[in-house]
């Protein structure tokens, strides 16, 4: 199988994966406890005020008919191009365009998983790699019960503790949202305050922003490190003792070329696909982070709209994660085929 | 590290269990001191924000997420297990159906899952435990699938088959005891995640009523309080989820060394 | 007790020990050699020596785009400081909250605290209460100038301030007020959960008519005292027909122009609303060039900037560090009394209004029996609960009406507060005792709507299961599941909260029959059967109805006491508590009124 069809056969493969997610989502909202319609009313309502709401939600047509105008709206290629994103519906509470709320709010997660990423990554390899070098001594003890306990601590905790010594002690950094709230935020051309900042050339506010991520993606950095560690020393471990890299001690390489140059450049392929792997479980820390830090992205967003039992706003924030996580999954795959052609066969 | 993980674990569940004869107090009784009192000889770990001893909190407050994480556990093991067994051996097109429900769960961030699910089943030790098991019925059902995939082949196997065993008699008698290490390592690892995700839940809102004490709630409700410096309603609880998750972590590890011996040299 | 604690310390001491010493044994079992160490050490060094020499030649290279970006940021601190004095100036207020706008600023729809109170700012309306009020029941004129009614109190005149425009430019005259009013009474069908509706317009206000350009006429459905109250509330904020169309609703997009009636004739004008996921980021209010009352100095601040924080923590934090003029809405009773002591910020304290009630459901047993509900009341805690979930931030209520207000009384005194001797008796009669205890269902809200509900809620189970004779079961809901569960009618005794919408005990009163509570008090059968409590409630409601056809402040006081007497009896609906209000500023701020309308008046405020 060639690569362009490998890509092909894996794009198709997403698909019935994300409808299935879709579809799951649309039935839980479905049977939650609570009608949208209701708890529009602060008291009461006729029967016939009640009736009309759900006609204007949308909610007087039998659930299949819903399902399949929510599929249609997704793909309404129309809607995208004016708008800008997808038919998302609207939201059930302020009925706002849930698309909009979302892709207003998408940046703000995407940034934290970004930079939480790169901490993970470079905690994770780094110590993994000085873990596997020095394999079965003190040190690797060390740096293998860190990775442990990073494991088993509650990533809200560790949040807490950050904010409580950072933030309320020390009061080097704030405890919370995307940028010190007395300073305007820099105006929106990717929605990543540190990248538009940037842009704008505006150095002050990148500073700002930036020292409202470090707390929050280094709490979520640190948490995932573990699994990095474990992996990367792991795969270290196994290169190491692979022939080539005997060879290259013998030929009497440098110790730090030979690992850094030979080893880890062949352990890095599992390491890569592990990274995709773990984004879903980022983007899951994410939520509790968001919650911890006040950190106003699609975590929160699906977090304070469940209370409100609104369907469309969670479906539309669950579709995005979903499309995320799959996309980014599907670019390491493809990456992988690339790298090592062996997959594709 | 497996030793240091029971006896981590045993000594919290033997705390836990011998709650009601060493905790000074009532845990959920108010105002049984002064409230957001210090740590002091009276009250050695200082009293809740409503005058609870912050002490027999902790002895009694284990009890939730260890029910929470063995109910899940055992949820999960009983759906997964034998799902993931059946599904592999059948093979064709139920196994790939299988497959792709799971890997659609599998690929998603979990915690949204179990937080839907929560706010859907209501409170409770059961809905909690059943919202997160759902979470992890996937990595049961993946990791017996791979191992069955591959024994399914092997001669003895191939050779019960020959000699007419019934289906059950073979998935049961021959490819179901080579799957236990695996499955015990994923128990263990679950134990350590459900701790966690039981935790995130209560942090979230979705945990047990207030008058049940709890580690996760007291950690979740000392927050507010941490900007007066109340840090005694937070700390001592996340230590003690932390030291359970640690717990069942290092069994887990420990055991998936043992077990894969790829890496002892 | 103190053998408990030692015998406690010893466990804990015992499982650290067993803890250490198994990580002890752990790590000398597995770690054979020390010697490894001095290895490990040196092969660290080395390889951070590595790293050194990559970033020492890295930032070579990088040294000199370095140095353009710091001249970049000299410039450019020094422009932002000079943006950062323009904004200290004593030109503009900056207000630290934890609110946000719900849906909409639409005077139509608009039920919300956060939403309200920009629109108090932005937004005129014909009457006001003064501020200050002690009872809130002085009004001031706004856009109208004087009023009259007649003596049944059913036809009201308003004769309408001359030379007022709008922030357009509009000039505003009778007709606007018709159009509001029309507007507003319109939309109740289409928006039932809006304003409007909440206060019940169409059941009160029967036409508007234009008498004159400056003149204008309601004729109401009926006598109605409490009708300068309404007048004054947001809902009744007079729109601009070009901004808000008769038959829709303006929902909030970026643009506040397009997205709200922004055009109406409030001290502020909206001149920034930006919203991310349904919830605000950027609110800023600019004076309005064409307020009327611009002679007299109003508004006093040229430009209000509101900054959002998601927690009542970080909205402290903030307010300690001077990042924030003012904090309102709302730092926690713990946060707020540890401010007290702070000597950089002030505190204020105004009167209160929220209040909080227990319900019972009296359709079925145990409440459907009065005496075990009196029972229930008498067995309360309110005073506990008020000094120790709230710190003494809240009051003890004993009355629906709370205390400033005209016709507050202290009538659920008689029961007392953990009277058990009254319960253990009442309930006797009614058959339960500590062998055949009480045992009911007590739900609360457990999504933060309220405040401190799940610690109320279990002290109040603490207190009624100190009778000896009751048992609670606690139970609790998101707030869409506790309102499900009220219409429901599932829930044995349940507690919910009340805001004004008006200052008035009008306002107040009908919430011991209110039909949308679900207690099922106010009907005439229960299951097929008559129901006993029917007699009192209809009482209560011509008591209820003769004090809103009349303006004779000694007769109303007499008849809502006369309402609280019967409620005593009946304990359909039992108030708990009413809360307190309080805003931290960092001083020099002046003119922040805290009185019982709840109202934060901004333009009001200056350094």
């Amino acid at each position: 199988m060639g690569l362009r069809s490998y890509i092909i056969t894996r794009i198709l493969l997403t698909i019935p994966t994300l409808l299935l997610l879709l579809s799951m989502v649309f039935l839980i909202m479905r049977v939650l406890p609570g009608d949208p319609v209701a708890l529009h009313f602060e008291k009461k309502a006729t029967p016939e005020q009640m009736e009309s709401m759900r006609r204007a939600l949308g909610l007087d047509t039998p659930l299949w008919t819903q399902y399949i105008e929510y599929l249609g709206g997704l793909v309404d290629i129309g809607y995208i191009l004016e708008h800008g994103y997808p038919n998302l519906g609207k939201s059930m509470q302020t009925f706002e365009e849930v698309g909009g709320q979302i892709f207003s709010a998408f940046p703000a997660t995407l940034e934290l998983a970004f930079y939480s990423m790169i901490i993970a990554s470079v905690i994770g390899i780094l110590l993994g790699v000085i873990s596997s070098k020095s394999y079965n001594s003190i040190l690797d003890h060390l740096i293998r019960g860190v990775g442990t306990v990073t494991y088993a601590v509650p990533i809200f905790f560790l949040g807490i503790v950050f904010q409580l010594i950072f933030g309320v002690y020390l009061r080097w950094l704030p405890t919370g949202l995307r940028i010190n709230p007395a300073v305007d935020p820099p105006a929106t051309i990717t929605g990543l305050y540190t990248i538009d900042s940037l842009l704008q050339g505006n150095l002050f506010k990148f500073f700002e922003s930036l020292k409202a991520l470090l707390l929050p993606s280094l709490t979520l950095g640190i948490i995932l490190s573990g699994i990095f560690i474990r992996m990367t020393r792991t795969n270290m471990l196994e290169t190491l003792r692979l022939d080539f890299v005997t060879a290259a001690k013998a030929r009497g390489l440098k110790e730090s070329t030979v690992t850094y140059g030979y080893a880890l450049r062949n352990a890095f392929l599992p390491i890569l696909t592990m990274m995709g792997l773990q984004f879903a479980i980022l983007l899951g820390g994410a939520i509790l982070t968001e919650t911890t830090f006040s950190w106003p992205g699609l975590g929160r967003y699906i977090v304070d709209r469940i209370n409100f039992r609104d369907y469309t706003a969670i479906q539309g924030a669950v579709v995005v994660f979903g499309l995320f996580v799959t996309l980014v999954s599907l670019v390491v795959d493809i990456l992988y085929a690339y790298l090592d052609p062996r997959i594709r066969l | 590290m497996v030793i240091l993980g029971t006896i981590i674990v045993s000594a919290l569940v033997i705390m836990t269990a011998i709650a009601p004869w060493i905790a000074p107090h009532d845990p959920a009784k108010t105002r049984v001191g002064p409230i957001r009192e210090p740590p002091s000889p009276q009250f050695p770990m200082g009293t809740t924000h409503l005058g609870q001893d912050m002490l027999s909190r902790i002895l009694y407050g284990g009890s939730i997420m260890l029910q929470v994480s063995a109910l899940s556990v055992l949820v999960c093991f009983l759906i997964g297990v034998p799902l993931g067994l059946f599904s592999s051996y059948v093979g064709g097109v139920f196994d790939r159906a299988c497959s792709l429900v799971i890997d659609a769960v599998y690929a998603f961030p979990g915690l949204v899952i179990a937080i839907a699910i929560s706010a859907m089943l209501g409170r409770g030790v059961v809905n909690m435990a059943l919202s997160i098991a759902v979470v992890y019925i996937p990595s049961y059902f993946r990791v017996v699938r791979s191992q069955v995939l591959s024994i399914k082949e092997l001669t003895y196997v191939e050779a019960a088959r020959g000699i007419g065993a019934k289906w059950y008699t073979i998935l049961f008698r021959y490819v179901f005891p080579n799957v236990i290490p695996s499955i015990v390592v994923v128990t263990t690892i679950n134990f350590a995640d459900a701790v966690l995700t039981a935790a995130g839940l209560t942090f979230i809102g979705l945990g047990v009523e207030i008058h049940i004490p709890d580690w996760g709630r007291d950690l979740t409700s000392g927050w507010a309080y941490l900007s007066s410096g109340a840090w005694w309603i937070i700390t001592f609880p996340g230590v003690m989820i932390i030291l359970l998750a640690l717990g069942f972590t290092l069994i887990g590890e420990g055991l998936s060394e043992l077990l894969n011996p790829k890496l002892q040299r | 007790m103190m053998e408990k604690i030692e015998l406690s310390i010893v466990v804990l001491v015992l499982i650290g020990i067993i803890v250490s010493s198994g990580t002890m044994y752990y790590m000398t079992t597995v770690v054979d050699n020390l010697s490894t160490l001095t290895d490990d050490v040196s092969t660290l060094t080395e390889s951070v020596t590595n790293l050194t020499s990559t970033i020492s030649d890295l930032a070579l290279i990088m040294s000199e785009g370095f140095q353009e970006y710091a001249e970049a940021i000299a410039a450019l601190t020094a422009r932002l400081a000079a943006i950062e004095a323009g904004l200290a100036t004593k030109e503009t207020l900056i207000v630290g909250t934890t609110d946000s706008v719900e849906k909409t600023l639409d005077p139509a729809q608009a039920y919300d605290y956060f939403g309200w109170c920009i629109l108090q700012q932005i937004g005129g309306t014909l009457v006001s209460v003064e501020p200050g009020s002690p009872k809130g029941s002085d009004f001031i004129p706004d856009l109208a100038v004087n009023w009259s009614s007649n003596d049944d109190l059913d036809i009201w005149d308003f004769n309408l301030r001359e030379g007022v425009t709008f922030s357009d430019g509009t000039e505003f005259n009778a007709t606007h007020v018709k159009y509001s009013f029309d507007r507003a009474i319109a939309l109740i069908p289409s928006i039932p959960e809006g304003a409007p509706a909440g206060l019940g317009y169409d059941a009160i206000i029967d036409r508007t008519e234009v008498l004159d350009t400056y003149k204008v006429r309601f004729h109401l459905k009926m006598s109605f005292s409490p009708f300068l109250g309404i007048l004054a509330s947001r809902s009744s904020t007079i729109v601009n027909p070009q901004y808000a169309p008769i038959a829709q609703i303006n929902h909030t997009t970026a643009d506040p122009r397009a997205s709200t009636p922004v055009a109406f004739a409030g001290p502020y004008v909206l001149s920034k609303w930006n919203r991310v996921a349904g919830r605000d980021v950027e609110i800023k209010l600019d004076a309005n060039p064409n307020y009327w009352d611009l002679a007299s100095g109003y508004p006093r601040m040229a430009h209000v900037i509101f900054r959002f924080y998601s927690d009542a923590a970080t909205l402290r934090l903030a307010i300690e560090a001077g990042d924030i003029d003012m904090a309102y809405r709302h730092t926690s009773p713990t946060d707020v009394l540890d401010l007290e002591d702070n000597p950089n910020v002030k505190v204020w304290w105004g009167t209160g209004a929220a209040i909080q009630y227990f319900c019972f459901q009296t359709k079925r047993a145990p409440f459907n029996d009065t005496r075990v509900r009196v029972a229930v009341t008498a067995a309360l805690n309110r005073t506990a609960v008020c000094d120790t979930v709230f710190l003494g931030l809240s009051d003890p209520l004993y009355s629906i009406i709370p205390p400033g207000m005209l016709g507050h009384t202290e009538a659920f005194q008689k029961l007392g507060d953990a009277n058990y001797t009254l319960t253990t008796s009442l309930l006797a009669a009614a058959g339960y005792d500590a062998t055949n205890k009480l045992v009911f269902d007590l739900w609360y809200e457990s999504s933060g709507h309220y405040p401190m509900s799940a610690e109320q809620a279990l002290m109040y189970k603490e207190a009624l299961e100190g009778s000896g004779v009751i048992t609670v079961t606690l139970k609790s809901a998101d707030w869409a599941g506790y309102k499900q569960n009220r219409d429901s009618e599932i829930m044995d005794a349940y507690i919910y909260g009340w805001y004004p919408d008006y200052v008035d005990p009008d306002n107040y009163a009908f919430l011991y029959w209110a039909k949308w509570i679900h207690t099922n008090y106010y009907n005439e059968t229960i299951n097929g059967l008559p129901n006993p409590s029917y007699p009192a409630y209809l009482q209560q409601v011509a008591l209820y109805d003769e004090a809103r056809a009349t303006t004779n402040i000694t007769l109303r006081e007499e008849l809502y006491a006369q309402i609280d007497e019967i409620a005593v009896e009946q304990c359909s609906v039992v108030p708990l508590w009413v809360g307190s209000g309080w805003a931290v500023t960092t001083p020099p701020i002046y003119g922040v009124f805290l009185d019982i309308t709840q109202d934060m008046r901004y333009w009001l405020i200056y350094k």
